[in-house]
């Protein structure tokens, strides 16, 4: 075992309040727990060494921090300051049918329940979900209430000035037939560690829409996991843009636990320098006749290093399921690296499951028609490169966080080519 | 030079792809204002022509020489043979998915006026010319949200290739089997283009396959391209020639040729 | 359609026989004077015996892969005997006619006639019965055009420069747990060298038979294909039917010099334990060859046998313009368990790879396939196809698809794809309205599913393989 995780054990061992008998099993798993090694196959291509060498700690919230502005975006603010949730920052009403509330001020009958659903959709293999569980400092719970549809969307921002470590975590319920929009962001100054989960149960005929921006680059530490539970006729649509850092790790679960749910996940991540990032994308049929359509595209510049794992699995009770990954990765330098699985497990015969991956360069061809018509090389290689990722960016919902994401990675591909 | 006035001067080339040889000593003259037609059977290297002037990769010049406007192509990127006013319109133009017609078509159109020293053109007046040629060439206007050539039917593509053609103004046009798939009344929506963008000043190169799309692009020129060489020469005329004849004689001319010498 | 095809999943294994031979049997266990018994019953030099001493030291410390997605009781490799062979075969019989007729009579049962008058015409045979080597047929044949093919353990006497030089060198003592347990106490297989410039001029073959009860079958195979060299090589097994498991644990090697290729087929069809999943063979096999420049590599495999199945045929492509192809048809049912995939390792410039993967699941089988395709930052301009596809028949089974893909050139492309389907009520309907029964129409149709793999089998072989699907297959509907 780690000093790290030896270190996280004894200072949750510290803590006395609502959540006690989640963070005793969290603890107690994690004694169990080897620390990751090359062998550990959920970490064979990211080693831990930034975490152990991490010099960040627990700081106090700093009010400076407030979340990136976004044109056009009108959104209900959850703000985490190092950590520590930002009550001053929440809207002081908030639309019919929707409650936020911190766990240790809900009532008893409250807290028991949201301590029934506290890290029931998170599944335990995640280590540094059990982290999180064991320290996070506060844990928000949101609801929405049967059949409310809310058109504001939430937006979960944990903020890090320079050496923090944060833990930060939030319970989403949707109630039946209820409506939601979701963004989750994590904006960090520097040598920061966090990890920041969110849990999501979507109930019968609800609809979530779901972002997660991982823009944190540099020696940034940023661990996260959004995991989600669909019940019958339930849909989401998420989409995750990531950039890499000295360790960026994030791990989704979506569970079909209802008849004829529908999940979409797009996820793009751009990586330059020698940034990392780890995308461990699960998704689990366990009840028949759901669909998945995941796109999951990637470029690695420089020496930056992309991994990800897609694995869908299909239980034996889960007939007429169609699920499928498209995984695609470009390449631009001869010291990145590509690391790519795509899985499926299938215990159900009559299912349509396919998914596809590759690896190459820019397409040479489109290369030539852009220089045919006057275009510079270096220039055209952005314009396709962002193309590439314009194409999945194309495809969300919030035209607001569309028109603020597009220039920012125009940029970092504008950065790339310079190099 | 023979000819200072030359827009394009071809001599002696040889040009291979993947080490074979398909371009084989030719040679060719284009004036200002001038519409040349390339006619030949498959293979003879028409496409190939195309590429070796426009510089693709993997093409590559193993002897002869390439002047536009008395400047060594050869020894220019592709991008800066476009800028010198060459413009190649593809026959099986590329899909960019993600890549907006109209983004690619700014880009284009800035990268040229750069190099020509030109101010750059506001987005709003761009915006304009281009639904003007969206217009001029029968294509929607919606057609330049969309991603380039994505999804196009071939028709729609051989337009958008015009279309590229209306706004980039070039000095040389290259025209690559563009009759090819087309039906009868998209053949004519492209000649009509063609057509109105002829000008003193502005010289085409019509490599097709058939004699029918000369039938719309009155060509001053027409050559027969046959194993790398232009083998004969003439005017309009002999696209009927060879539409009534065919390729096949081209087989037994050369054997001839050799009798003779 | 899933009811009956549970109901008529049995099957008989044709193979499933004992022959009535005297043995001479090892008692079960392994340690270092078992190695050295083993090497003295071979006759082999004390620089054999030292390999083989390293190997089993290394072994010692190594632990055994649970990565893979089988599931079955831990290995006792003490309660297994290392070596058996038939008496008759003490005293090297010189020719066919010493040879206990016991035995030739094991091969005539399983269609492999050992006297060469009776062979199929071009297909020279090394027959391997527990422990040692039976007989090879066609060697003055083969060695007339200079190719040596002869038990491995012949070969380490007669040609030790050669096996010195190669044994080892494509899969290293370490290489897995497996692999070091059987550089420990490999018994016998094959050893195949082709001369510069030669095309073998016939089929090699080595069939491998497990008789014995109790013993475990550790043969070693080795190929040397010289520059410019071609041979196609031909592989079958079988075993008894027995409640016991049993294990196989193989090592294989190939070394494909410049522009030489090595054609490497196998039709695997070790017992496979009963219905309910007991008895049977644990394959758990290496296999892997090198090419060097301009060299081609080809591994075909149907796997329809064994309980447990861990196997990886790979391809080193160290040389520019080399080529490794997989071909492989993995058919599980009953409780059968398959994890069998390939590693592609690009190397060097240009090189390229192709995978075509088929899994069949039926019963309450789980078959997966797992593959790397890893392109190293000097595979410049290298590419790699990848095509899985599984077919489920019945909803009690399962099919799993884990590839890994590394790369680490811009310029390599790498492209996979892989699709799970059924058979389908329209194809069955299709084939029953054009007179076919429910068993030939799934025979039909997983058929046509293995087409692109049984293309590239041999000719001889590939009837078989066809015929074994079918058998394996039998009474899958109703």
């Amino acid at each position: 075992m780690s000093e790290w995780l030896e270190s996280a054990i004894t200072r949750a061992q510290d803590i006395n309040d609502w959540l006690a008998p989640k963070r005793a099993n969290a603890v107690e798993l994690l004694s169990n727990t080897n620390w990751p090694t090359r062998k550990t196959e959920a970490w064979r291509y990211t080693p831990l060494r930034p975490v152990e060498r991490s010099i960040a700690q627990a700081v106090a919230a700093s009010t400076e921090l407030s979340p990136v502005e976004v044109a056009g975006l009108s959104a209900i603010e959850l703000v985490f300051l190092n950590g520590k949730f930002d009550a001053s920052q929440l809207a002081e009403t908030l639309p019919e049918g929707l409650s936020i509330s911190l766990g240790q001020n809900l009532d008893d009958a409250q807290k028991s329940q949201a301590l029934d659903a506290f890290s029931r959709i998170k599944p335990e293999r995640h280590m540094f979900g059990l982290v999180n569980d064991a320290l996070a400092q506060d844990v928000v719970v949101v609801s929405v209430a049967e059949g409310a549809e809310i058109t504001q969307p939430i937006r979960i921002s944990s903020l890090l000035s320079q050496g923090a470590e944060s833990h930060t975590r939030v319970q989403i319920s949707l109630a039946e037939g209820s409506r939601l929009t979701v963004i989750e962001d994590v904006q960090a100054a520097g040598e920061t560690l966090s990890t920041a989960f969110v849990e999501y149960d979507i109930a019968k005929k609800a609809h979530l829409e779901h972002y997660r921006f991982a823009l944190q680059t540099g020696s940034n530490i940023a661990i996260g996991g959004s995991h989600f539970n669909l019940l019958d006729h339930a849909t989401m649509h998420s989409t995750i843009v990531a950039f890499g850092s000295d360790l960026s790790r994030l791990d989704t679960d979506i569970i079909h636990a209802g008849e004829f749910a529908d999940a979409k996940l797009n996820a793009m991540y751009l990586l330059d320098g020698k940034e990392l990032f780890d995308l461990h994308a699960t998704v689990e049929h366990a009840m028949p006749n759901g669909t998945t359509e995941e796109n999951v595209r990637c470029i690695a510049a420089d020496s930056s290093r992309a991994v990800f794992n897609g694995r869908i699995h299909i239980h034996r009770d889960a007939q007429k399921t169609l699920a499928e990954l498209n995984n695609r990765n470009l390449l631009m330098s001869n010291t990145a690296e590509i690391n790519t699985k795509p899985e499926l497990e299938i215990y159900a015969d009559d299912v349509r499951c396919a998914h596809g991956a590759t690896v190459a360069q820019i397409d040479k061809q489109a290369l030539y028609y852009l220089q045919t018509r006057g275009v510079s090389r270096s220039k055209a290689q952005v314009m396709l490169n962002f193309g590439f990722i314009n194409e999945l960016i194309d495809l969300m919902p919030n035209a607001a966080l569309a028109e603020w994401i597009r220039p920012i990675i125009r940029e970092r591909f504008a950065q790339m080519e310079v190099k | 030079m023979s000819n200072s006035k030359s827009l394009l001067t071809i001599k002696g080339l040889h040009a291979s792809v993947e080490e074979k040889q398909i371009i084989k000593g030719l040679n060719l003259d284009i004036k200002p204002g001038e519409v040349h037609a390339i006619m030949g059977p498959n293979g003879a290297g028409k496409s190939t022509l195309g590429y070796v002037l426009s510089g693709r990769d993997g093409y590559s010049v193993e002897s002869g020489g390439v002047e536009l406007n008395g400047e060594d192509l050869l020894e220019m990127e592709t991008e800066e043979r476009a800028r010198a006013g060459l413009f190649l319109a593809f026959q099986y133009p590329v899909e960019i998915p993600g890549v907006s017609n109209l983004e690619f078509l700014k880009a284009s159109v800035d990268a040229q006026r750069e190099a020509r020293g030109e101010e750059a053109i506001t987005s709003a007046d761009f915006l304009k010319e281009a639904k003007a040629a969206c217009k001029q060439v029968n294509l929607p206007i919606s057609f330049l949200k969309r991603g380039v050539n994505e999804g196009f039917s071939g028709g729609e593509k051989k337009r958008n290739e015009l279309m590229q053609m209306l706004l980039l103004k070039p000095k040389l046009c290259i025209l690559d089997e563009t009759d090819s798939g087309l039906d009868i009344d998209a053949l004519q929506v492209v000649a009509e283009g063609v057509n109105s963008q002829r000008s003193a000043d502005r010289s085409f190169i019509v490599v097709t396959h058939y004699q029918r799309l000369l039938d719309y692009i009155k060509p001053d020129f027409v050559h027969v391209l046959s194993d790398g060489k232009i083998v004969k020469s003439g005017d309009a005329s002999l696209a009927h020639e060879l539409e009534a004849q065919g390729y096949a004689w081209l087989q037994k001319e050369p054997v001839e040729d050799e009798l003779e010498g | 359609m899933t009811e009956q095809i549970d109901k008529a999943l049995a099957r008989e294994y044709e193979a499933g026989f004992v022959s009535d031979v005297e043995s001479e049997t090892f008692e079960p266990g392994l340690d270092e004077r078992v190695i050295r018994r083993i090497s003295e019953m071979k006759g082999e030099p004390e620089w054999m015996l030292e390999w083989r001493l390293s190997a089993f030291r290394e072994w010692l410390k190594m632990e055994e892969p649970d990565w893979a997605l089988v599931d079955y009781p831990k290995i006792d490799f003490q309660a297994i005997s290392y070596y058996s062979a038939p008496k008759s075969m003490k005293d090297k019989p010189k020719s066919l006619d010493e040879v206990d007729p016991e035995l030739l009579r094991t091969y005539e049962k399983l269609g492999i006639p050992l006297i060469e008058q009776q062979m199929l015409a071009g297909v020279a045979v090394d027959a391997v019965f527990d422990s040692v080597s039976v007989v090879t047929t066609f060697r003055e044949k083969l060695e007339e055009a200079g190719v040596i093919f002869c038990p491995i353990s012949e070969a380490i006497q007669k040609y030790p420069e050669l096996i010195k030089k190669y044994i080892g060198s494509v899969v290293p003592k370490k290489d897995n747990y497996y692999a070091a347990l059987n550089c420990a106490v490999f018994t016998d297989g094959s050893f195949v060298y082709i001369p510069k410039g030669t095309r073998c001029p016939m089929e090699l073959s080595t069939y491998f038979r497990i008789n014995e009860q109790n013993t475990g079958q550790f043969e070693r195979t080795l190929i040397v294909a010289d520059e410019g060299s071609h041979v196609s090589y031909l592989e079958g097994c079988t075993a008894p039917q027995r409640d016991e498991n049993q294990l196989h644990a193989a090592v294989v090697e190939l070394v494909a010099m410049d522009n030489a290729e090595i054609k490497y087929s196998t039709v695997q069809n070790w017992y496979p334990g009963d219905e309910d999943g007991k008895g049977g063979i644990y394959n758990f096999v290496t296999k892997r060859g090198i090419c060097h420049t301009s060299a081609k590599i080809s591994w075909t495999q149907v796997e329809t046998g064994s309980a447990v199945t861990w196997k990886y045929p790979s391809c080193i492509l160290k040389g520019d313009n080399s080529v490794g192809e997989f071909y492989s048809v993995a058919l599980t049912r009953g409780r059968q368990q398959a994890d069998t995939g390939t590693k592609m390792i690009h190397l060097g410039k240009n090189t390229k790879s192709t995978i075509i993967a088929k899994g069949i699941s039926a019963g309450k089988s789980n078959g997966s396939y797992r593959g790397l395709v890893r392109m190293n930052p000097g595979a410049e301009g290298a590419r790699n196809f990848t095509q899985c596809d599984s077919l489920l028949i019945g909803d009690q089974c399962g099919a799993h698809t884990f590839p890994y893909v590394e790369s680490r050139n811009p310029t390599a492309i790498v492209e996979h794809e892989a699709t799970t389907s059924k058979v389908s009520d329209e194809q069955m309907f299709l084939c029953r309205q054009r007179g076919l029964d429910p068993e030939k129409a799934v025979s039909v149709i997983v058929n046509g599913f293995c087409k692109e793999v049984f293309k590239e089998l041999p000719m001889e072989f590939a009837v078989e393989a066809g015929k074994l699907l079918e058998i394996s297959l039998e009474g899958s509907v109703g």
